[in-house]
């Protein structure tokens, strides 16, 4: 086991340099669970820095041992080796003891380090995070400036990675995924507060994984987001999107002949009733798209169980084998489909019987007809 | 004496041990005749044979006892990315992906042997979708578009080599095609005006063979960049020619710069795998605008077409057209739609559809069917020889698509938004395009890939992370298990002593289904291998 770690590390190290010099690079197999690493990484350990002075210095021991993976900056090097800045708001002094104790995963426990070496990294690590945490604050201090923009390119480096196939590289839209530089929830957060809950739990119903990133990584991520929005605004007409004013060619008298006759939408509808002054709560392409599927539409569902006792609700859930609702208490209940009969009424379907029957001018003259509902 | 009888017996053992155990001297040797005819124990290549049907001949498990499939063991990746790979298993060893991830899994246990990590690296890490193995070797590639040779027993690096430039916006996530001493694999990036390419590497030493272009040079006048080559392609050895789909041209939503059919992009090419040489080639979308690659399965059938024994090629599209063609030579034999599409004025002669010019993206939105992701996507269909049914997962949806002059002509170039969708299982008898039967499987669509079984058992997910096993024949539940996760990769199946698994990817869990060892130990389902 030791030796296979002994090479995993080296071959760690050898890839990296390799990687610095732009060569064909080499990475690391790990024989075996990770996890049962317990030999001391013998490069860095045979001669442990300060070894023999009497004051261990906790980032010469820092550049010698922790650099090489968690970068010279404790930046990290994304997606294997995770940043260190700010990781003494995220573990206790105890768990990161730990952590250099036993090693995990990837990294090698370090058990040749004394306890005044570890006391001394502990201090280096803990004592830079407040440097981190007032890097967002206007400074002119290079060496804050340093870690600002170090978070925001670590924070490029993981959209990159993770979040460009779907939202673009500059984070202004692409595959599926939309323009974050216009979103309104993007434009609402502060730090990180609001992108962190959608990137930690994902939108499953628009089909947005979620990822298990560090508050590091998030605040990473959102410093690059806020970076690209600013950048977006100074751009105005040279990128793409959905203006108000794109969406302006449709005549509204025809849209309201629509809606009234051949859309049949008024069989649903009322401009005075439920669609009364909505063109004051949407606009644009959010308006649009709320009229063609509000994909937030709730369905009404009946359940007869066995008893014959009928249970009335909302939809909660609905697959080949089980069929869920919230009653009107608002809890929520589910059944084997096979035990019961149910019926669901989904006024929402009759959007989805139009789409094969618009044209694109009719939906341009219901937009335009909309617009004039204030 | 008693030296030379030592080295006597020692012979005569090692010899009556290579014939009571042959697999012992083959370990992890894939070679050419392993590719063509896989023996049941073993899956050794993306589809598991170069037809690409991913259908098994397997039937332990079938209609009747299906319902007691039951969970032999889950492997957990800790990752936060999906599995999207399909696995190889050879001499007993899993081998599967996702970004930047390699493992190697006892298949009869679920334990881990070994895990290669990749170099952080910039490339997209969109998906990994599986390795190739050839001999002893593991290729495996890096998103930065880098192949990687390693040593299948202990994952140790061989060589790295570049197939594109990740600088330029180049990305690689496809498991390579072996055929016969080539590593055959293509690229993606659409983000930026690239030329896509199919390379076909030296597996010793990884040096280039040779590279068909999809596209010309990115610059070239009034000629289009794309043509991305992002799924491995099938391999018909008696004409000796590889079938690959290619994707979409690039700028994706705008099509003014680059005026004409933008050949070949959207296409299925036939290549000569020791050459390159382009044999023939059809284009499923001329003049696309709407980001709808042609990279899904092009699968292989032999069988009656008009009552005669035809070579055929079959692809269900990502624009929602459904396409058999004479693979000797790429004439089309039938072209028909298998869901809601809008945006053509009809078939040309030749069997391509006609884009309408009033369908590519506007600045005031166009009403587009199917949506960006398409009628179907990359996750593979199957094929059951028995029925004549080409079984897919649809996506009958809507979207809406917006371009204007200030999008600019670089990358994507305008924006696109699905409004609606859902997945439907389709089985579609390939003679004429129309859908046998259909199994609804959830709102959104579920994007899973499809296995068949010789026992008429087909197997895929649905939209809510329930894997699913089908009856064949009509496309009725048999059985299905919550997973927790969407399966976002293909199916594979085996048989590992006497018993017969089932592997699906869901989220980042791998998960191998079996009957109950008391269902088939000794009985008559069990067979030898």
């Amino acid at each position: 086991m030791k030796r296979s770690v002994t090479i995993t590390f080296l071959v760690v190290v050898t890839g990296f340099f390799l990687s610095l010099n732009h060569q064909a690079p080499i990475y690391a197999a790990s024989s075996g669970a990770a996890a049962a690493n317990q030999a001391a990484a013998p490069s860095t350990s045979d001669k442990p820095a300060g070894a023999h002075s009497a004051e261990p210095s906790g980032a010469q021991l820092y550049q010698n041992d922790c650099a090489i993976c968690h970068g010279e900056k404790m930046e990290g090097i994304l997606p294997a080796f995770p940043p260190l800045a700010g990781i003494g708001r995220q573990l206790s002094p105890q768990q990161i003891t730990d952590l250099i104790h036993h090693g995990k995963g990837r990294m090698p426990a370090f058990t040749k380090l004394r306890d005044d070496e570890v006391a001394a990294l502990l201090h280096y690590l803990t004592a830079s995070q407040t440097v981190v945490a007032s890097a967002t604050t206007p400074s002119t201090s290079p060496a804050l400036a340093a870690h600002a923009s170090a978070l925001t390119e670590m924070g490029r480096s993981l959209f990159q990675q993770n979040c460009a196939f779907c939202h673009g590289r500059e984070a202004d839209g692409g595959e599926t995924g939309p323009d974050l530089t216009r979103s309104k929830l993007v434009a609402a957060d502060v730090g990180g507060d609001k992108i962190g809950e959608v990137v930690r739990n994902g939108r499953p119903e628009k089909k947005m994984p979620r990822f298990n990133f560090s508050e590091q990584e998030v605040a990473g991520l959102s410093d690059f987001i806020h970076a690209q929005a600013i950048r977006a605004q100074s751009m105005k007409g040279h990128r793409r999107g959905v203006d108000v004013s794109d969406l302006q060619t449709g005549n509204a008298a025809a849209g309201k002949q629509y809606f009234n006759g051949t859309g049949n939408c008024a069989s649903c509808h009322s401009a005075s009733g439920d669609l009364a002054g909505i063109a004051s709560r949407y606009e644009g392409l959010d308006l649009e798209r709320h009229m063609l599927y509000p994909e937030h539409a709730k369905s009404k569902v009946t359940v007869t169980p066995p008893s014959g006792q009928t249970v009335d609700g909302t939809l909660a859930y609905l697959d080949e084998f089980t069929v869920a609702l919230r009653d009107g208490n608002g809890t929520y209940r589910s059944w084997k489909v096979s035990k019961v009969k149910y019926s669901v009424d989904s006024p929402v379907e009759a959007h989805v019987e139009l789409f094969s029957k618009y044209t694109d001018a009719d939906i341009h003259n219901l937009m335009a007809y909309l617009q004039t509902l204030r | 004496m008693k030296f030379l009888r030592d080295i006597f017996l020692l012979a005569v053992s090692a010899a009556i041990l290579s014939f009571a155990c042959p697999h012992l001297l083959t370990a992890q040797n894939v070679d050419a005749a392993a590719l063509l005819n896989p023996s049941k124990d073993s899956w050794p290549s993306y589809h598991g044979d170069y037809s690409g049907k991913r259908h098994s001949p397997l039937t332990q498990i079938t209609p009747k006892n299906v319902g007691n499939l039951s969970l032999a063991w889950a492997f957990q990746t800790d990752q936060n990315a999906s599995i999207k790979a399909s696995p190889l298993l050879v001499d007993g060893i899993l081998y599967f992906t996702v970004p930047d991830n390699l493992w190697a899994v006892d298949a009869r246990s679920g334990h881990q042997i070994w895990h290669y990590t990749y170099q952080p690296n910039k490339g997209d890490h969109i998906g990994q979708r599986g390795v190739a193995i050839y001999k002893d070797w593991v290729f495996f590639m890096g998103p930065d578009a880098h192949m990687v040779s390693l040593n299948a027993k202990d994952g140790t690096v061989r060589w790295n080599i570049a197939v594109a430039d990740v600088n330029k916006g180049y990305w690689t996530t496809m498991a390579p095609l072996i055929v016969g001493n080539h590593v055959i694999v293509g690229v993606g990036g659409d983000m930026d005006n690239l030329p896509g390419f199919i390379k076909a590497i030296d597996p010793e030493t990884g040096a280039l063979q040779w590279e068909w272009d999809a596209t010309p040079p990115a610059g070239t006048p009034n000629t289009t960049t794309g043509g991305m080559t992002w799924i491995p392609g099938t391999y018909d050895p008696d004409l000796n020619l590889i079938y690959w789909g290619t994707g979409n041209p690039t700028p994706v939503l705008n099509g003014k710069p680059r005026p004409g059919d933008n050949l070949y992009t959207c296409s299925i090419v036939a290549l000569n795998p020791d050459t390159g040489k382009l044999a023939w080639a059809f284009q499923v979308s001329p003049h696309d605008t709407h980001d709808w690659d042609a990279v899904e399965i092009p699968v292989l059938v032999d069988g009656t077409f008009d009552g005669k024994p035809r070579k055929m090629l079959i692809q269900a599209s990502r624009n929602g057209y459904f396409f058999v063609l004479d693979r000797t030579n790429g004439k089309n034999l039938l072209t028909t739609t298998f869901g809601p599409v809008n945006w053509t004025t009809g078939v040309d002669k030749e069997g391509r559809p006609i884009p309408n010019p009033e369908k590519e993206p506007a600045p005031d939105g166009r009403l587009i069917a199917p949506d960006e992701g398409g009628m179907t996507n990359y996750r593979s269909p199957s094929f059951d020889p028995k029925t004549g049914l080409f079984i897919v997962d649809a996506h009958p949806s809507y979207s809406i698509y917006f371009a204007k002059p200030a999008d600019g002509d670089y990358g994507w170039a305008g924006a696109d938004y699905g409004l609606w969708g859902k997945g439907v299982l389709e089985a579609i008898d390939y003679q004429t395009g129309k859908i046998r039967w259909s199994h609804e499987l959830g709102p959104g669509g579920a994007g899973a890939g499809v296995l068949t079984t010789d026992s008429g058992v087909t197997f895929t997910g649905d939209a809510h992370g329930n894997v699913l096993a089908l009856d064949t024949k009509d496309g009725k539940t048999l059985w299905h298990a919550g997973s927790g996760a969407a399966m976002q990769s293909s199916p594979i199946t085996y048989e590992l002593d006497g018993r017969q698994y089932v592997l699906t990817g869901n989220g980042g869990v791998l998960f191998a289904w079996t009957l109950p060892e008391g269902m088939v130990s000794g009985g008559k389902s069990a067979s030898a291998k």
